[in-house]
């Protein structure tokens, strides 16, 4: 090949990087390795790792431990789905176009808004682009310019995510108050009236579902958008937000389709009313024909986006989840109305027999005694949350989450977190520790 | 014709599931009343034989790597070694949660551990962190940093970042998402960097410069040097975009250049797979001064001591470390992609120190493919309605190149969009279209390291024939995929953006 273009050496491609910039030693980095000795310490390395399948866990904060059926990473890694870039040539990308399609009917079924987009990073990301967008939309009209709600129970790492995209844009985020029985405060939500946005999570990071969250929107008003986080799991027994005034729904879609994977990749969901439809973020599917009238998919508004719009653009988003988001949609397939339904059902029901499990331990008290919750619910504790966990985990048991860690204040606090597949062995098991634990803190 | 929807059936495949343990009127009650779904979703009802054919019909009306060849310009589709896919469904990734204590998850922080040190020597940068999870976020992310490194240096005024003509979109978007205002800069004549126009640019107001080298055209910024030095006396700073640094990996690298934050993506430079458009990773590498803005936490490690657990058996200790009070906080709720980081940790392995034969190859392919499309042999190159022109005139190239149609449009009225449409026909992907925009009816190819000679000269062939096909059949292409031309801006007016349902 070099001598066909007339070179005599592969140093000569590179001939056009000035000298005093060329690296000219080798890089300081390990050996070549074999398909199977790569294998070989992927395995050992990553054996090491603790699977949250090997004990009882109770940590979800935000995640799920859930059981995703065979056929969505067989079907999802197919070369075709896998290695293809993102649909620009509709002719011969129908599949995944298809398949998005179908996935943002089935993400607006579950939430009961007509739009959805084809993912976004994370919850996290969902969220904060969903605020901004509410903002491109509603700042003209608003009364309290620039200025965001966001409930104060949102977790601190999500928070931050918000802190960050939203503040180039010069808002201001107020907090929404909650009253002390972890529901919203309707007093703080009247103040909220009029500004850009509200974003409110459904359940909230304790797992509560607040009934009260149905008069928002009636309370904030037409010009503010009522954004809500939700888990999306939960949505095949709680009523989706878009039927009680929801403009904007994000959430993790992560239960459907992949397992927590240390944290990605996993997938936002977002959908909206259409009045956001031109200012969302993302990619969308839409439907069309070709030239012989024949049914056909394609990228849609794709004016919003960066490689159009460039710095005007409705976000930055290029590469998103969509693999991940296939992968949900199977998952959501194969669930069908009924799967989806009992699946929400199995998890209310082991966070309830979870709870009344624990709150039964004399000396552990819920921090919310009068709450219902969907997959979490927090415990306070006689000592510290950081020592009951060091104690589970010594007695091979995920117990949940420090509280600490996300809120000044609350380091006897435990947020534990049950799921569909925990049973009364793990509830047992853990119950057990807690037991234990105490005994020894009080003698 | 498949359709999700018509599937109506039974119950469902989703119906084998265990009942709720406490049955489903106690489980029902655990929801306050009026928050009760009144009525199901609107999904199929599908079984699991129907959805497998389901799908499996969706696959074969898609175009992967895996169908044949995918010069997509500035996307870097190589070939995606299938052991990576293996690796990511070991339980001690898929089956992991980010909030598990250190000593559960030693080999997940050995293994970003290593992706971290890799990265920053690869790079020249002193400091990496893998939580972006995506180019476009480690855009943001660094960008952010900058934000914060200026604020906290009595700089906060400067807010102004300069970006090429010919830069990817992602690059203004990023910045404009941070609150910046852009200042685009016009690229000579031969496509470069224009000096003159950068030194009209910066002054007090800059915060940055943000480029990506070899520039989109897929040719070396020779003047590089020089830029950051400009852009620094003016008291910005330099970002690389590293969309394509698969063209200088252990040639050069953003540190020698000038450089002070840098984003990497893996997807494209480590093989993550695109998967339709996603997920990717977009790791980012500062200088130690950009150190402590970046998010928390980062993957550390120190000696092991008598009392620690075994750990992964190489005589570290790994932890994470928080970035301290001045970090801009988190950009993605949890560590980043990891299973992307575990992907590219495995693709980087197979070469080690050899990642220097990657960057070769993949410049080798590009300057072998364009010589052999621009040098036709006289019988070729007498069919051709026109030659296409050079998108910008350079002895080499390095990972991909770009070439006008524009002489073959004014010839015979067939435009780039046209060839793009007809390669599709020939069973290839069409190479990326009308970027970068300084480049009139532009297409950009990239072939990189993955693909044979053979599949390249055969590339070229069909290219030289399309030149000189009937320009009727050209412009109407393609014919034989699934769909023919698609009525794209049908779509825009109509905005049917879900399935009616099945009624």
């Amino acid at each position: 090949m070099l001598s066909e273009m007339g070179m005599s050496s592969i140093d000569e491609l590179f001939s056009d990087i000035p000298a005093d910039i060329r690296r000219d030693t080798p890089l300081p980095l390990r050996g070549p390795q074999s398909e199977e000795e790569i294998w070989a310490d992927a395995q050992r390395l990553l054996g090491a790792n603790v699977s949250l399948d090997d004990r009882p866990s109770f940590l979800a904060a935000g995640l799920a431990r859930n059981f995703v059926p065979t056929m969505v990473g067989m079907l999802a890694t197919r070369g075709e789905f896998l290695t293809s870039y993102t649909p620009y040539q509709p002719e011969v990308s129908q599949g995944m176009l298809q398949a998005m399609w179908e996935f943002q009917t089935m993400v607006s079924e579950l939430v009961g808004l007509p739009v959805a987009n084809v993912s976004m990073y994370d919850a996290s990301t969902a969220a904060a682009e969903a605020i901004t967008c509410a903002v491109r939309v509603h700042r003209r009209k608003s009364s309290q310019k620039n200025v965001v709600y966001v409930s104060m129970f949102v977790p601190p790492q999500r928070f931050e995510v918000i802190r960050n995209y939203t503040q180039g844009s010069g808002l201001e985020i107020r907090i929404l108050e909650h009253l002390e029985d972890g529901h919203i405060d309707m007093n703080s939500a009247a103040e909220a009236a009029g500004c850009c946005a509200v974003y409110v999570e459904q359940p909230s990071a304790f797992g509560i579902l607040d009934p009260g969250l149905m008069d928002l929107k009636e309370v904030i008003g037409e010009e503010t958008a009522l954004i809500v986080g939700v888990d999306a799991v939960s949505l095949g027994i709680v009523e989706p937000p878009g039927s009680w005034g929801a403009d904007i729904v994000v959430g993790e879609g992560q239960p459907f389709g992949i397992g927590p994977t240390a944290g990605g990749p996993i997938y936002g969901i977002f959908a909206c009313g259409e009045g956001y439809t031109r200012q969302m973020p993302g990619r969308i599917v839409g439907l069309t024909k070709d030239v012989d009238g024949k049914r056909a998919f394609t990228l849609t508004l794709s004016t919003r986006e960066q490689h159009i719009r460039r710095h005007r653009a409705t976000s930055n988003i290029c590469s998103n989840e969509t693999l991940i988001a296939l992968m949900g949609a199977m998952h959501m397939a194969l669930l069908g109305p009924r799967g989806i339904e009992r699946l929400a059902l199995r998890v209310a029901s082991a966070t309830e027999a979870t709870k009344r499990a624990v709150a039964s331990i004399d000396g552990i008290e819920l921090v919310d005694p009068r709450a219902c919750n969907f997959r979490e619910f927090a415990v306070k504790l006689p000592g510290e949350a950081s020592d009951a966990l060091a104690y589970l985990d010594a007695n091979g048991v995920l117990g949940g989450f420090d509280l600490g860690v996300w809120w000044e204040g609350m380091s006897t606090c435990l947020l534990i977190g049950a799921d569909e597949r925990t049973s009364e062995s793990d509830i047992e098991a853990l119950t057990a520790g807690l037991s234990s634990w105490l005994e020894g803190a009080g003698s | 014709m498949s359709d999700l929807f018509a599937f109506n059936g039974a119950e469902g495949a989703g119906w084998s599931q265990p009942p709720p343990s406490l049955g489903v009127d106690e489980s029902w009650s655990t929801v306050p009343e009026s928050l009760r779904r009144a009525s199901p979703p609107g999904w199929p009802r599908a079984s699991e034989p129907e959805l497998v054919r389901h799908y499996t019909w969706l696959s074969r009306r898609n175009f992967g790597i895996d169908t044949g060849f995918y010069p997509l310009g500035s996307c870097t589709m190589k070939h995606n070694p299938r052991l990576n896919e293996r690796i990511v469904q070991l339980p001690g990734i898929d089956r992991i949660h980010p909030l598990q204590p250190e000593h559960q998850i030693q080999g997940l922080l050995a293994i970003f551990f290593e992706m971290q040190e890799m990265l920053a020597i690869c790079s020249g940068m002193d400091e990496v962190t893998l939580q972006p999870v995506a180019g476009a976020q480690g855009e943001f992310t660094a960008m952010r940093c900058i934000q914060e490194y200026h604020r906290s240096i009595g700089q906060g005024h400067r807010d102004k970042v300069i970006v090429p003509d010919s830069a990817h979109g992602t690059n203004p978007a990023s910045a404009a998402m941070c609150g910046y205002d852009i200042i685009e800069i016009p690229s000579a004549v031969d496509g470069r960097l224009d000096l003159a126009a950068l030194e009209e640019a910066v002054g007090d107001d800059t915060a940055a410069m943000m480029i990506t080298n070899p520039s989109t055209l897929g040719v070396f910024e020779p003047d590089i040097s020089r830029a950051a030095e400009m852009v620094h006396t003016a008291g910005g700073q330099m970002y690389y975009d590293g969309a394509n640094f698969n063209a200088i990996l252990g040639k050069t690298d953003p540190g020698r250049m000038g450089f002070d934050a840098v984003h990497y993506n893996l997807h494209k430079t480590f093989s993550q797979p695109h998967g339709g458009g996603g997920p990717g990773s977009g790791p980012i590498g500062v200088k130690s001064h950009l150190a402590t803005f970046l998010p928390s936490p980062i993957a550390n490690r120190r000696e092991r001591v008598e009392d620690d657990p075994k750990g992964v058996g190489d005589g570290y200790w790994y932890v994470w470390k928080e970035v301290g009070e001045s970090s801009i906080g988190k950009v993605q709720q949890w560590h980043g992609n990891s299973g992307a980081v575990v992907r590219a940790w495995a693709f980087y392995r197979r070469y080690g120190r050899e990642l220097e034969r990657m960057s070769e190859h993949a410049v080798l392919n590009a300057n072998y493919l364009r010589h052999r499309i621009m040098n036709p042999d006289s019988d070729t190159a007498a069919r051709m309605h026109a030659m296409p022109l050079d998108g910008a005139p350079a002895e080499v190239v390095k990972h991909e190149f770009t070439l006008s149609l524009s002489a073959l449009k004014d010839a015979v009225g067939i435009t780039g969009r046209d060839v793009a449409k007809r390669l599709l026909d020939y069973g290839v992907m069409a190479p990326t279209l009308y970027f970068p925009m300084i480049v009139p009816e532009c297409l950009m190819i990239e072939p990189t390291e993955t693909e044979s000679k053979e599949v390249m000269d055969r590339f070229a062939a069909d290219f030289h024939t399309i030149l000189g096909e009937d320009p009727e059949i050209v412009t109407t292409a393609p014919h034989s995929t699934e769909v023919r031309r698609v009525d794209e801006v049908w779509a825009a007016r109509n905005l049917v953006l879900r399935h009616p349902g099945p009624e």
